[in-house]
């Protein structure tokens, strides 16, 4: 198996993650990387992504598992084939999958347009409920983990999987609190349990 | 000017498929700005239809191989398009991001006649007036038309600078080597009216009787269609941008013939893409083979307009097995009937399968020249369930000329058979029929030109029957909806004064009229009413001796093997394939097949 790191940039932010799978697919083929098939009634290339990102927020450290026993340079086969955005950073063999879609715990993102705060007064805070997207109330304290302004932006670390934080939902809640305006999301690293 | 996407970054979050509308497409050309002529290809529909389109990847070929580029652009759905109308920014290409009104020419793919509102809706977003009396000696781009439905352009005639008549291949590049040179002049006009294939409405006039028919044409009063004769040797691509959302047909496509042998009197696509021209197996086979490397698709579509005929299917089939990688599969979405074998359906999902009889009847099926028999359709439905298919899609229509009642209920008949058929097989998994009933259209060029639409009363009075009859266990029935074709019929027969109706129903809110939920009936209505037009006008029985609108342009078929396929139809004669000998269409000089090259 081979786990790659890649990006969702240039365009490609606003891909759905079913179409970001599809053009993983065909990037791997065109690339000539010979992917194992479920075995199933359904057969489909065995590609394992990480979790789902919002459409429009960019990412520079997304991850996938592929079940292949290509043996090339994989990282430069893939970005000489894959759409312009979606690239390669790193790449290692695995013998078992890291299951990234389960093991991430936590994502760090960059926010910019809002205007600097003391960060202080977030981390302080016991909790703070908000509506997500689905109308649901929900605590998003416990699933900030840090956060700082710098002068490029507000960065922080947030909760992923079943404390997952959708950055935008965070970045508007600071806006709403601080001013400014919801620029460029993206996300920058991940915290992988090994 | 170009748009940059980070300006609309809250439209395109609000979009339900924001990729749709920020290019970057993985195999699109790298585009140069500021060439001789700058061509946008533009496709009166989605995004994921447009990009499944295969003529437009054709004309955007050979217009680059001529030095010039091709950008593309689809309409946007309304939550889109509406908010950059809110916005005030121009709808753009999606290679370079240009506005459409900076481009030299805009040429927009007519490949159903109920999208004409969607070409008002990218005209209109893209801030360029739609009639061209409008435009003339302004900096707009020229408006051009292609694709089938522009074989008859009346409708639009009042909108389009030029209309291209026929293959695109070699014409829409012409045009733009005259562009290169003289510009938007009278003098490009001029010349271009001149080449084969081009039409250009304002050289045209049409004059008009006191009763309201055409009874003459002045100026230009003859456009021959263009035809690219060697197929084998036209323009096409190497790869084909894989779009960023799944498209409708997301697959690599071959064209393995252009043109159809067999003449259904109902088909324009028979008539209008004659002769049969065909690509060999080695061409075929290297064209596939470049499609899957460069775009890595996993599904090979060989597409004509019925690929069980041409000669050398199975010899095409195993040279493609042998060249392809394993995974890829291949698929074959025009089989008829009589050609359907198990064998080279092989290797399609086999799960359900479509078959088109149209007619219930045999005589009904000999009226359209159909040619194919109840034995046939049974034998083939045997041969599918045999390699493993329990599903099958069954194409019927309904309003073709001399209909009665028992050619209705005979549909009942052919499924009876076919659940026969499926009963041998002793499976325990029920088998699924889905009848699909559309009311019959008469379109320009078929030998059914001249027919009568039916009306509301007599749909309804068919479909009653058709309820009676084919509401039959473990077969779902369906039909279009009435209106939606009696649009398309008016749309498809019609003439200049249409231009007004189409702009009004445009400026009502139509648009993408071929979606059952978005047709709104009561603004075409309305738009029909104010212009004082009756559409029972346009779907009426044409006298054989009345000037059609459409009547200059030549399409290479003659009028008079289409009148007398008409008679043919009614006393039930079957005139049958080009296969078996020619037929004498007109085309005689130029056709392969009538060579005796099949």
């Amino acid at each position: 198996m081979i786990a790659f790191k890649y990006t969702k940039t240039d365009g490609a932010e606003y891909l759905s993650h079913l179409d970001l799978l599809r053009h993983i697919n065909c990037t791997l083929r065109r690339a000539g990387i010979a992917v194992n098939y479920s075995q199933g009634f359904n057969k489909h290339a065995r590609i394992f992504m990480s979790n789902p990102l919002g459409t429009g927020i960019k990412s520079v450290a997304e991850f996938c598992t592929v079940d292949t026993f290509f043996e090339g340079d994989f990282g430069a086969a893939f970005n000489a084939n894959s759409p312009k955005g979606i690239k390669c950073v790193e790449w290692y063999y695995t013998q078992t999958n890291p299951n990234f879609a389960f093991n991430t715990e936590q994502c760090y993102y960059r926010v910019k347009g809002l205007n600097p705060f003391n960060c202080d007064e977030i981390l302080q805070k016991q909790s703070i409920i908000l509506t997500d997207s689905r109308g649901r109330e929900v605590d998003i304290r416990p699933r900030i983990y840090a956060i700082e302004c710098k002068d490029d932006g507000v960065y922080f670390w947030a909760g992923c999987n079943e404390k997952n934080l959708r950055p935008e939902l965070l970045a508007s809640y600071l806006c709403s609190l601080y001013g400014g305006t919801v620029g460029e999301i993206i996300k920058l690293d991940a915290k992988v349990l090994k | 000017m170009t748009i940059n996407l980070d300006d609309i970054k809250d439209l395109l979050l609000k979009s339900e498929k924001p990729a749709r509308y920020t290019g970057g497409e993985f195999g699109m050309p790298e585009l140069k700005e500021n060439s001789a002529c700058n061509f946008c290809l533009c496709f009166p529909d989605l995004y994921e239809v447009g990009m499944s389109n295969l003529g437009i990847k054709i004309v955007a070929e050979s217009i680059s191989r001529r030095g010039y580029f091709a950008d593309f652009c689809f309409t946007p759905w309304k939550d889109f398009g509406d908010g950059l109308k809110e916005r005030g920014v121009p709808l753009y290409s999606l290679g370079l991001k240009k506005p459409l009104a900076e481009f030299d020419i805009l040429g927009f793919s007519l490949q159903f006649e109920l999208c004409y509102t969607n070409v008002l809706y990218m005209l209109d977003l893209a801030g360029i007036p739609l009639l061209r009396k409008d435009r003339v000696g302004k900096k707009y781009p020229l408006i051009a038309f292609g694709g089938p439905c522009a074989v008859n352009p009346e409708p639009l005639a009042e909108i389009a600078d030029i209309v291209f008549i026929g293959d695109g291949e070699s014409t829409d590049a012409e045009v733009c080597d005259l562009y290169a040179k003289y510009g938007s002049s009278q003098e490009f006009f001029e010349r271009a009216s001149k080449i084969e294939g081009v039409y250009i409405p304002a050289f045209t006039q049409v004059k008009y009787a006191k009763d309201g028919h055409i009874c003459g044409f002045e100026g230009i009063t003859r456009v021959k269609k263009a035809i690219a004769f060697d197929l084998e040797n036209a323009p096409f691509p190497k790869t084909f941008a894989v779009a960023n959302i799944e498209s409708v047909h997301d697959r690599a496509v071959i064209e393995v013939m252009r043109g159809c042998y067999r003449g259904c009197r109902f088909c324009q696509a028979g008539f209008i893409y004659r002769p049969v021209r065909k690509k060999s197996v080695k061409t075929l086979t290297e064209q596939a083979c470049n499609l899957i490397k460069n775009t890595g698709f996993d599904e090979v579509s060989m597409n004509s307009l019925s690929t069980g005929d041409y000669k050398h299917l199975r010899e095409l089939i195993k040279s493609l097995r042998g060249s392809l990688p394993k995974e890829v599969t291949l698929a074959l979405p025009s089989l008829r009937v009589d050609s359907f074998d198990g064998e080279i359906a092989q290797d399609a999902r086999r799960i359900s399968l479509t078959f088109a009889p149209e007619a219930g009847s045999q005589r009904l099926r000999d009226v359209i020249n159909k040619d194919i028999t109840e034995d046939e359709i049974i034998k083939a439905a045997e041969s599918a369930f045999d390699v493993g298919y329990s599903a099958v899609k069954l194409y019927f229509m309904m309003g073709l000329p001399t209909e009665t009642d028992e050619d209705l209920k005979a549909m009942s008949r052919i499924v009876g058979l076919i659940k026969g058929a499926y009963a041998k097989q002793k499976r325990g998994k029920p088998l699924r029929i889905s009848l699909s009933v559309s009311t019959f259209i008469p379109k320009p060029f078929t030998p059914f030109q001249w027919e009568r639409q039916c009306s509301l009363q007599e749909a309804e009075q068919k479909q009653e029957v058709l309820k009676k009859h084919l509401f039959i266990k473990g077969v779902s029935l369906s039909w279009s909806d009435y209106f939606t074709a009696k649009l398309e019929a008016v749309l498809a027969r019609g003439d200049r004064r249409l231009n007004k109706v189409i702009i009004s129903a445009y400026q009502k809110g139509c648009k993408f009229d071929g979606w059952t939920k978005e047709l709104n009936k009561k603004a075409w209505q309305e738009a029909f009413d104010e212009c004082g037009i009756d559409m029972d006008y346009y779907t009426r029985e044409w006298g054989e001796d009345e000037i059609l609108p459409w009547d200059l342009i030549d399409i290479s078929v003659s009028k008079k093997f289409l009148l007398n396929e008409r008679h043919k139809a009614y006393s039930g004669d079957v005139t049958g394939s080009c296969q078996t000998g020619c037929k004498g269409c007109g085309m005689q000089a130029n056709c392969p097949a009538a060579k005796g090259d099949l």
